[in-house]
């Protein structure tokens, strides 16, 4: 009877006797493929009726997960395991999924853990323990994909997943800022960065995955094509190996002036958005997250000068796009005024600043609109509502309720959101505020691809 | 070059008026003590007092009458020895074989012999404008004793550098140039009252000279111009930096001024000077070298707005200032850092004591855009530093037996502005213009797009509105 080596549900190199009966031996004990490890028992023991705290669950299994430690990709990587797709690389490409995602959860939830009691029976961030434990528990249980069939399966999970955490970045953003008195607003800050990145970095490798299956399953797709590059190969899955900087820019720009001339009025002039500088720059980038943060930033450009200027001739925006070999660097110049000097200091945070009671209130509005898909999509007629290529609009992405929600529902957290995205790819996003005159807001990506995305390392969770 | 008319201001009350007044007292009549360990200690151990715009201007409008020109010049007594003796302590702090340096150890002598020539009149008060001009000549003896203190002491470390790393050094030198900005200033700021105040005006009421000078020098309580206005600065520092473009380069970069520039604020022209002339004289040789000089360089000036309880503040400040005395507060926290500066600051501790004036004030934010192509990110990370690491052996050789290095023209221009002391060159505008921006709660921030261009944002703080 021959031995094959495999790696168990558990995460582990073990011995697994022929392939129809799928025994597996950890150290040499038998365990089942999906063997739930005593969970259920435990679920249902210390059932708290009033008490608004997760119920308690066996840390064991979370314990294994989180020993492992996360395999960072880098947007290259991603791009050139993309570029052929055979059968063997999209189930290699599935398996890497599904090992990783239980991974980087099991971290977060275990960051989670580690909050004071008080924090975690906040309702809010309750329902994200909670979903996040959810996911945790379907994922893990993933036996090893081996065939297409298995893969459509995993890709449903995916999906739900997805779906399901859309309301995440509001709810968390809500339970931040009630838990004040509880975890420090310093902590706050880092635990909302340690979660996010987290989370952007999971829903790329999985819509990655999503769209490579698509991809695969598309008619036009022959399995095993030698061609790698051929120069109609823009996508690689979610990523736009050919982001032109300038058609971004004035896309983001139409829709924000779109959003705002809603919100204020036709009346009001909106200012222009007028571009400089090497206008043909290209690079690979995930497109969403790229929309998203100059969207954001344009968005809070033209908010500026029109609340400053009115509606008088208001001065352009003016985005400046330099290309170095190794880097792109947009800068987005408005003259609306500047940030008031009261809030410069905590532009970049989650939880501190002296507008938290408003932001409370509006985060509360935006659950709402991620509740439904319908609610996402802007009219049929609206140039933006079909995105070309984009299949992170499909797949439910959290970005377009942020990007597409009403102008006045001022969030406070475009800044901090966008540099987290800036940084997941290791590039940066830095403002400068000349007081009573306008803003200077500097975006640098890297181009090349080459760096890892950026996660929270082992060490700075283990700090705890 | 300093503009014509604070020229005038500066070197003239040595030169002209003063000098005259003084009569026969001369410097080789000064008292001097013998500064002790024990006084290092006993100064050292008190707390520093942290200095606002508004400590400078506290006194009223010159011209002083005695009874204010009096009560400057006991408040300048009471916070100089202390910050002398800091000083002393922190040289003394640094390796032995440092201080062993004979530039380093001149330097050291200064300080020590300016304190002793302090210490007798810490002992007591002074009542008389007759001992007020005696203290004066003793204060201008102090500022002209270290006015070369910057060039001396680099050049005591490039001879040192093999004794002590670049980041220690960096350290010293943040905190010993910030700390002697406040020191040179409670001096000069002394002697420019002095020399303005009535019983002076008095003493030498036949002067037209002075009698014009006065009329003209309403806006100025001692060395604070209450109504500088930047623009004027920087076109001054722009013809100056261009002359000496067109005389090395054959051609001259134009400046745009841009945003408001009829805007005013309270501040010392001198140090205003200095950072524009650094900061121009980088924008002008990156442009012409990258051959962009036909593109205008955009300089916009940008006035934050003051709104009413502001001023309040600010005239409830002194007082709380003064009470807060009690807690210890290092060298490092003489300087208040504001929001805008960039990354790399030097580490600074907060105190709880001190509240930045920045808060508090309305200033103006000044943007200097250029095409020069930005700085490369090998220079980037060292742009912060005190022009220790960028140099080869040869040219270190060069500059520590006093030659004039590469790129000599542009950087002697340093020497006029920084008020006599020559930098040759040795890469000292960036951090030192910085640190005479944070000094009242301004900054400097630099972003460099690279294969582009610049930008530089100098945010200043003013006094706000005195009456």
């Amino acid at each position: 009877m021959r031995l094959y080596i495999r790696s168990c549900p558990r995460g582990r190199w073990c011995k697994a006797g022929p392939l129809p009966s799928r025994q597996w031996k950890c150290g040499g004990i038998r365990h089942a493929s999906n063997d739930t490890n005593n969970d259920n028992n435990n679920n249902n023991n210390n059932n708290n009726n009033n008490n608004n705290t997760p119920p308690w669950r066996s840390s064991n299994v979370l314990d294994e997960w989180v020993q492992r430690e996360a395999r960072p990709i880098s947007l290259r990587q991603l791009t050139f395991f993309g570029r052929t797709l055979t059968e063997s690389r999209l189930l290699d490409s599935a398996n890497y999924v599904r090992l990783e995602l239980p991974t980087r959860i099991a971290h977060r939830l275990r960051n989670m853990q580690t909050l004071p009691y008080s924090a975690l029976s906040n309702p809010h961030i309750k329902h994200v323990y909670e979903l996040y434990y959810h996911a945790f528990e379907l994922l893990r249980k993933v036996s090893h994909i081996a065939t297409l069939r298995d893969n459509d399966r995993f890709c449903d999970v995916l999906k739900m997943c997805l779906k399901d955490h859309l309301s995440v970045i509001p709810r968390l953003a809500q339970g931040i800022l009630e838990i004040q008195d509880s975890v420090s607003a310093d902590e706050c800050d880092r635990f909302m960065t340690t979660l996010l990145r987290s989370r952007i970095s999971r829903r790329v490798i999985a819509e990655q995955h999503l769209a490579l299956t698509e991809t695969f399953h598309s008619p036009w797709h022959f399995p095993g094509k030698k061609s790698s590059v051929s120069p109609e190969d823009d996508f690689v899955g979610e990523i736009f190996l050919k982001c032109n900087a300038k058609e971004v820019v004035e896309k983001c720009a139409a829709r924000a002036t779109e959003l705002t001339a809603r919100a204020y009025g036709r009346h009001v002039t909106i200012p222009k958005v007028v571009l400089q500088g090497h206008l043909d720059t290209t690079f690979p980038y995930t497109p969403s997250h790229l929309q998203y943060i100059i969207g954001e930033l344009l968005r809070n450009s033209i908010q500026a000068v029109v609340e400053q200027v009115g509606s008088s001739n208001p001065p352009p925006i003016e985005v400046l796009i330099c290309e170095a070999a190794q880097h792109v660097i947009l800068r987005i110049s408005d003259r609306g005024g500047g940030v008031d000097r009261d809030i410069l200091p905590y532009i970049w945070s989650f939880a501190k600043g002296p507008r938290r009671s408003r932001r409370l209130h509006n985060l509360g509005k935006v659950p709402r609109l991620a509740g439904t898909m319908e609610e996402l999509q802007l009219p049929p007629s609206h140039p933006d509502s079909v995105e070309e290529g984009s299949s992170g609009e499909k797949f439910g992405s959290s970005l377009a309720t942020l990007s597409s929600r009403p102008p006045d529902l001022r969030l406070g957290m475009g800044l901090p959101m966008s540099r987290i995205y800036a940084e997941y790819w290791a590039g940066s996003l830095e403002l400068h505020s000349l007081e009573g005159y306008g803003c200077d807001v500097f975006l640098h990506l890297s181009r090349l691809g080459n760096k890892n995305e950026v996660l929270s390392t082992r060490a700075s969770m283990d700090a705890v | 070059m300093l503009s014509v008319r604070a020229a005038a201001r500066y070197h003239g009350f040595y030169s002209r008026s003063g000098l005259r007044s003084l009569g026969r007292v001369s410097t080789r009549h000064i008292r001097t003590a013998t500064v002790t360990d024990s006084d290092i200690a006993r100064l050292a151990a008190t707390p520093l007092h942290p200095l606002t715009l508004a400590d400078l201007c506290k006194h009223g409008r010159p011209p002083l009458s005695e009874q204010a020109l009096l009560g400057s010049a006991n408040f300048t007594l009471d916070i100089l020895p202390a910050r002398l003796a800091h000083r002393i302590q922190s040289l003394r702090a640094l390796p032995y074989i440092v201080v062993a340096n004979p530039n380093v150890s001149k330097i050291h002598g200064n300080y020590v012999h300016s304190l002793s020539t302090l210490l007798p009149y810490a002992e007591k008060k002074i009542e008389s404008f007759k001992d007020d001009v005696e203290f004066t000549t003793v204060l201008a003896d102090l500022v002209e004793t270290h006015s070369n203190t910057i060039s001396i002491l680099a050049r005591g470390f490039l001879e040192a550098r093999k004794y002590i790393t670049a980041r220690e050094v960096t350290r010293f030198l943040d905190e010993h140039l910030r700390a002697r900005i406040g020191t040179r200033l409670i001096a000069e700021q002394h002697i420019a009252l002095h020399f303005t105040s009535q019983p002076h005006n008095q003493l030498s009421a036949d002067d037209q000279d002075l009698k014009d000078e006065r009329a003209e020098s309403n806006t100025y309580i001692g060395v604070i111009d209450t109504a500088l206005k930047p623009a004027e600065i920087i076109r001054s520092c722009e013809a100056t930096v261009g002359e000496i473009c067109e005389l090395k380069y054959g051609v001259r970069p134009t400046i745009n001024i841009v945003g408001n520039p009829e805007t005013t604020i309270a501040h010392i022209p001198m140090h205003l000077e200095y950072i524009l002339t650094e900061l121009l004289k980088n924008s002008f040789r990156a442009t012409i070298e990258a051959g962009m000089e036909k593109e205008p360089i955009e300089v916009t000036i940008a006035p934050a707005p003051a709104n009413e309880h502001q001023t309040m503040e600010l005239k409830n400040k002194p007082e709380r200032m003064e009470r807060n005395t009690h807690g210890i507060i290092s060298n490092y926290d003489q300087g208040n850092v504001d929001y805008a500066s960039g990354s790399n600051k030097p580490e600074i501790s907060a105190s709880a004591n001190i509240r930045p004036l920045s808060q508090s004030t309305p200033g103006v934010t000044i943007r200097i855009r250029d095409r020069g192509g930005g700085i490369s990110p090998e220079n980037y990370d060292k742009l912060w530093e005190y022009g220790f690491t960028t140099f080869n052996e040869d040219e270190i050789n060069d500059k520590v037996s006093g030659g004039n290095g590469g790129g000599g023209a542009l950087d002697v221009i340093s020497g006029g502005a920084g008020g006599g002391s020559s930098l040759a060159g040795l890469g000292y505008g960036l951090p030192l213009g910085r640190a005479y921006a944070e000094y009242f709660g301004g900054g400097i921030a630099v972003q460099s797009m690279w294969g582009w261009g610049t930008d530089v944002y100098v945010s200043l703080r003013g006094v706000g509105k005195i009456d």
